[in-house]
């Protein structure tokens, strides 16, 4: 039930975000069901008892093999449905956490969330890597 | 066509891509492209994230050469997805180099209202609040919070403040905002909703997009756009940290200090 509701509010929020960066009105729906198969993938994972970085990883890898079929199937380029896909998985929160507890006095769990924010930086890069060259191999093969 | 329009098309086609936040390879692939249909000529394109030099030479003629300093960015798929089309159509040979100029020239940045902008900026906080723990209550506070940043963009907009310091007033208002909701509402969870209300504002194109650059190869604009998602996160946090700090100053024995 919580995953329906999770996967639901991806889509909305990321078909939101694609409007903030004035997504094609024909690429919306594409670029929210990229971001609700990497929000699902995500609390699906952490509902496994997977940890965040992991969870993050995982996410990421899957919302840019999407991004990319996408971006083969609809004809646009790959960042349409990468930029507002990937934005479940960007680190807000970390980034937030480390914040508060700065403010709240407490450095160990502050560098422990900036830590953890700067891996998850780290591995959506990986991710978006490893998508890219898997990709690319293909077409050149092709050729 | 001379070599001097080819160049100026090709530069205005990387200009419009690269304000509106296209990967800087990508940009050079398609001014390369645009100019190896001048024909047999040496062609060059060297883009940065805030500058675009071509050049086109010809043995036994002076090059030509263009350049164009790029100020503002933004983010904008749609442009991007238009110049893809339009330059992909001018080296099949589909469309003249005059109707390219046009077409280029007659791209049109906002293709939403202002309505429609503003609900899907209360759009993202509330739909994020499930993902992040949040339930009905979460959802809802998440959304007003999504209204004030709605407001606050506009505002911002109009009085046409730096980049830097709108995400901060934005980041403090979600978080004064979320703080005073909580007050209101003890049983809230407030980390939940700040989390939600600073996604529209987090710098998730340009962490993208410098990942994207760099693994190609292009490290001064991979570089320069890593930089510029620390800058914007440090101003979200900085946002942040002020907005709960004076919250919790005047409104003592609430918050959580």
């Amino acid at each position: 039930m919580e995953l329906v509701l999770v996967t639901v509010g991806c889509f909305l929020a990321v078909a939101g975000f694609a409007v903030l960066v004035e997504t094609p009105r024909k690429y919306i729906l594409q670029a929210g069901f990229a971001g609700a198969f990497g929000g699902w993938v995500y609390f699906y994972s952490m509902q496994r008892g997977l940890d965040t970085v992991p969870a993050c990883f995982l996410s990421a890898l899957v919302i840019s093999l999407v991004a990319h079929i996408f971006a083969r199937i609809f004809k646009a380029p790959v960042t349409v449905f990468l930029i507002a896909g990937i934005l479940p998985t960007v680190p807000g929160a970390g980034m937030y956490r480390a914040v508060y507890y700065i403010i709240a006095d407490d450095r160990a769990r502050s560098s422990y969330y900036l830590l953890q924010t700067l891996e998850i930086a780290g591995v959506i890069a990986l991710a978006i890597f490893i998508v890219d060259t898997v990709f690319r191999i293909r077409i050149k093969r092709k050729k | 066509m001379d070599d001097k329009s080819t160049a100026n098309m090709a530069v205005l086609a990387g200009e419009i891509m690269l304000k509106s936040g296209a990967e800087t390879y990508r940009v050079e692939d398609t001014i390369k492209h645009i100019l190896d249909t001048a024909g047999t000529a040496e062609t060059e394109a060297l883009v940065m994230l805030t500058g675009i030099i071509v050049t086109i030479d010809r043995p036994g003629e002076e090059a030509v050469t263009v350049m164009r300093r790029v100020h503002d960015r933004g983010t904008n798929m749609h442009r991007i997805v238009e110049v893809n089309e339009i330059s992909r159509k001018y080296c099949a040979g589909e469309l003249s180099a005059e109707e390219t100029w046009e077409k280029l020239n007659s791209i049109k940045g906002k293709q939403y209202s202002v309505r429609m902008y503003n609900l899907a900026t209360v759009l993202v906080p509330a739909g994020f609040a499930p993902l992040f723990g949040g339930g009905i209550r979460e959802i809802l506070a998440a959304a007003g919070i999504g209204i004030v940043l709605a407001v606050l963009m506009t505002i911002g907009k109009r009085v046409r403040i730096g980049r830097f310091i709108l995400n901060m007033i934005c980041a403090a208002g979600a978080a004064v905002a979320a703080v005073l909701l909580q007050l209101w509402n003890p049983l809230l969870n407030m980390d939940t909703v700040i989390i939600s209300g600073i996604m529209p504002l987090v710098p998730g194109v340009a962490i993208t997009n410098a990942i994207r650059d760099t693994l190609r190869g292009d490290y001064i604009s991979g570089g320069a756009r890593a930089l510029e998602a620390f800058v914007t996160a440090a101003a979200v946090a900085i946002g942040v940290g002020v907005g709960i700090g004076l919250t919790t100053v005047f409104w003592q024995g609430g918050g959580l200090l």
